[in-house]
């Protein structure tokens, strides 16, 4: 049996002593602490969330109490080593105007229109999409529908259109002499002006959003339907509930949760409406009636280079958007299902 | 409060080559204010049975009446019946309060403070009324399943239906609350029907125990009677714990050899006359351990603290026997018993129809000798022997 000292290589005690110095040179170097090394691995993530998201939020805010006149061109910081120099300049060229911008907003009718376009899309749409969702959703979940799939997946589908080919379908559609108008007028309907009236037009972007997004609300609700344990209505049966009452009694305080979810993020999404008014209607015709928030921020910021007053925009869009959440949580969310 | 009648019924699920028979062919009649328990094992179509008695399932075949009225064909919201299911059903996102006075609510035409005022009683009966104000999830399983009656009392219905209300409660609660539920009942007075597949519970419970298998009434009766005169094998061996013994024996004249060295002479040969085997059967509490009898191999002693169950082999029979607490025979050991041959049950090997059950002058009860039952129409009683009471209705299925 090979024992300590009959190991081939230096004397055991050269060995020990070998041994020591590496352990204590091992505690003199600095190991990186688990933390260090899960943020390591993090890093990348970080990165990309400060460069894309962080830094933009910041700096929009920052950018709200300025006026933009043009590209910087300032010196920050200036290395020069001889072999290479380096300069920094500043992001933009800025001037400061305190809350201008803010109090701008006031009094731009331009603005003011944006904001009634955007709200008159969301009043009709909001509610009409989830009530169809709802519908639809309902339908679907009744035992004596057959082909459920089949429907499901049909309903579902224009969520996988894309946003400007789906637009562009719509303003073909919708023209004068387009598909819907020839089918109206054959069925002996007068033509609507779907696409140049005041009215009609937000009509026009109000139908296109709802075709868009009604089947993933739809598939949400439905989810949250098959959730609501058999039980309970047979428990209303039971009780003397009608189908109206179960629906009224079990199924809405049920659903509430995912009603909910099903309003925030609708109300976040047409606030944020711009793809469809832009490509139905072009820059907001007929006379601005369906510019909406986004896009005249869009035109602020990259056509007209107005970046503070844009960011200035942005800011009330987010506030607007955060009240009318909170207001929708705070209704409907104090009670747990 | 009425009289639960079942004519034939019959309850298919899927159709054309899915069918499942869940439900073949009943008749069944439960007493105004009678206790009726049915049991049975898994998939029997006790559920069923219960959910077309409260319409949450419509009957294929069959018809159904409350007193003289026909409810076939009416919903379950109006036949007026209340029903307690496993997991409570409560509704979550309702107060115990709005819990309890939601059926009223939806059923009646009764203001507000009535409702309240019947509310408080219910749960001032049940002892829930600190809870009035909670949501179920804030309650134990013991109070929600206090909730879940109290919703099914206030109706003041014609009947409650019960599935399995206690199956999710412990042990000590639900020996607890099987005796409040009982309780609650006699002095409700109202037509009750218990559904469980234990058969302990079916036993302490029940008025009457409707004993079910494979879709099929087997025997309908008082707890002494399905467990001292079963109708089967079936229900010989699911009524009683431990299960009865069974086993197959040759017959020759009066004399059954069985397994090992079972051997016994017949002072009755009746029940035999003309067959070649039989099933015997005897309960383990019959088993009589002697010194010279028939030989059993030890297996395990299960004491009990006021017994020992003694798990043995009989020839290549497993056995059960109910033994005396002192009695401590060790595994690998072997003992010998002997037994009565009034509780000595035979079977038809064929039908596992009873050739003979357990005749030691004990007088079952019967439904009628139930104390306290006012509610209860004296008719024919029904005795050991009389398989049905009633013209229409026959009890027993062979």
């Amino acid at each position: 049996m090979a024992t300590r000292d009959s190991l081939p290589g230096p004397d055991p005690s050269v060995r020990d002593r070998l041994r020591f110095a590496r352990q204590s040179v091992g505690e003199l170097v600095p190991t990186p602490g688990e933390g260090i090394v899960g943020y390591v691995f993090l890093l990348p993530a970080f990165v990309l969330f400060g460069v894309f998201l962080a830094f933009p939020i910041i700096y929009t805010f920052y950018l709200s109490f300025f006026r933009f006149n043009g590209v910087g061109n300032d010196t920050l910081l200036w290395i020069d080593t001889g072999f290479f120099s380096y300069r920094l300049t500043s992001i933009a060229d800025l001037e400061f105007v305190g809350l201008a911008n803010y109090t701008t907003m006031f009094s731009d009718s331009l603005f003011h229109q944006a904001l009634f376009n955007t709200t008159f899309i969301l009043v009709v749409q909001v509610p009409l999409m989830v009530a169809l969702a709802l519908l639809f959703a309902v339908a679907l979940d009744a035992s004596f529908v057959r082909l459920r799939g089949v429907f499901r997946t049909v309903l579902a589908l224009p969520v996988s259109a894309n946003l400007v080919a789906y637009s562009t379908v719509f303003l073909l559609m919708m023209q004068d002499a387009g598909l819907v108008n020839y089918i109206l007028t054959s069925l002996g309907l007068p033509a609507i002006p779907w696409l140049t009236s005041s009215f009609w037009s937000r009509i026009t972007i109000v139908g296109a959003v709802t075709w868009r997004w009604t089947g993933y609300n739809m598939i949400i609700l439905l989810a949250g339907l098959q959730n609501i344990p058999q039980q309970l209505y047979e428990a209303a049966e039971i009780d003397g509930a009608t189908r109206i009452q179960k629906f009224r009694y079990v199924t809405v305080p049920q659903l509430r949760p995912v009603l909910l979810f099903v309003f925030v993020t609708s109300t976040i999404g047409t606030f944020k409406l711009f793809s469809e008014p832009v490509i139905i209607n072009g820059g907001g015709a007929p006379l601005d009636s369906t510019i909406t928030i986004v896009q005249y921020i869009y035109q602020a910021a990259f056509i007209d280079f107005r970046l503070g007053y844009a960011s200035a925009l942005t800011y009330v869009l987010i506030a607007i958007v955060s009240v009318l959440s909170a207001i929708q949580l705070n209704v409907g969310g104090d009670s747990d299902a | 409060m009425s009289r639960i009648t079942l004519y034939t019924v019959r309850k298919e699920f899927g159709s054309g080559g899915d069918k499942i028979l869940a439900v073949e062919d009943i008749d069944l009649e439960i007493r105004d204010g009678e206790f009726l328990v049915l049991v049975g094992p898994s998939g029997c179509g006790k559920t069923t049975t219960l959910r077309c008695i409260a319409g949450l399932e419509d009957v294929t075949s069959g018809r159904i009446t409350f007193g003289d009225r026909d409810v076939t064909g009416l919903r379950a919201r109006e036949r007026d019946v209340a029903m307690v299911f496993q997991n409570y059903a409560l509704y979550p996102h309702m107060d115990v309060r709005r819990n309890l006075g939601f059926g009223l609510k939806l059923s009646t035409k009764l203001p507000a403070a009535e409702i309240n005022q019947q509310v408080e009683d219910v749960a001032e009966m049940l002892g829930i009324e600190e809870l009035l104000g909670q949501k179920p999830k804030e309650l134990s399983g013991g109070q929600q399943q206090r909730v879940a009656l109290g919703r099914a009392i206030i109706r003041d219905p014609e009947a409650f239906l019960m599935d399995e209300p206690l199956s999710n409660l412990d042990a000590k609660l639900r020996s607890q609350m099987r005796t409040e539920l009982q309780t609650l009942q006699h002095e409700l007075d109202v037509t009750t029907v218990y559904v469980t597949h234990d058969q302990t519970e079916a036993m302490a419970m029940g008025d009457r125990i409707a004993v079910m298998n494979e879709g099929t009434l087997q025997q309908v009766g008082t707890a002494e009677e399905v467990y001292r005169d079963p109708v089967n094998e079936f229900v010989a061996d699911f009524i009683g714990s431990p299960s009865i013994n069974v086993f197959d024996a040759t017959v020759d004249g009066a004399r059954l050899d069985g397994p090992g060295d079972f051997s016994y002479h017949l002072s009755e040969t009746d029940p035999v006359d003309g067959l070649r085997t039989v099933r015997v059967g005897i309960r383990p509490e019959d088993i009589q351990l002697v010194d010279d009898g028939i030989e059993l191999g030890v297996n395990v002693l299960e004491p009990m603290g006021n017994e020992n169950f003694l798990y043995a082999t009989l020839g290549e029979q497993e056995a059960t026997a109910r033994i005396d607490p002192t009695n401590r025979p060790q595994p690998g050991e072997s003992v010998s018993f002997a037994f009565d041959e009034a509780a000595l049950y035979l079977f038809d090997p064929e039908t596992g129809a009873s050739l003979k059950t357990k005749r030691d002058g004990v007088v079952p009860t019967t439904p009628d000798s139930i104390p306290n039952r006012e509610g209860v129409e004296s008719t024919t009683g029904t005795g050991p022997d009389t398989g049905s009471n009633d013209d229409q209705i026959e009890e027993t299925v062979e």
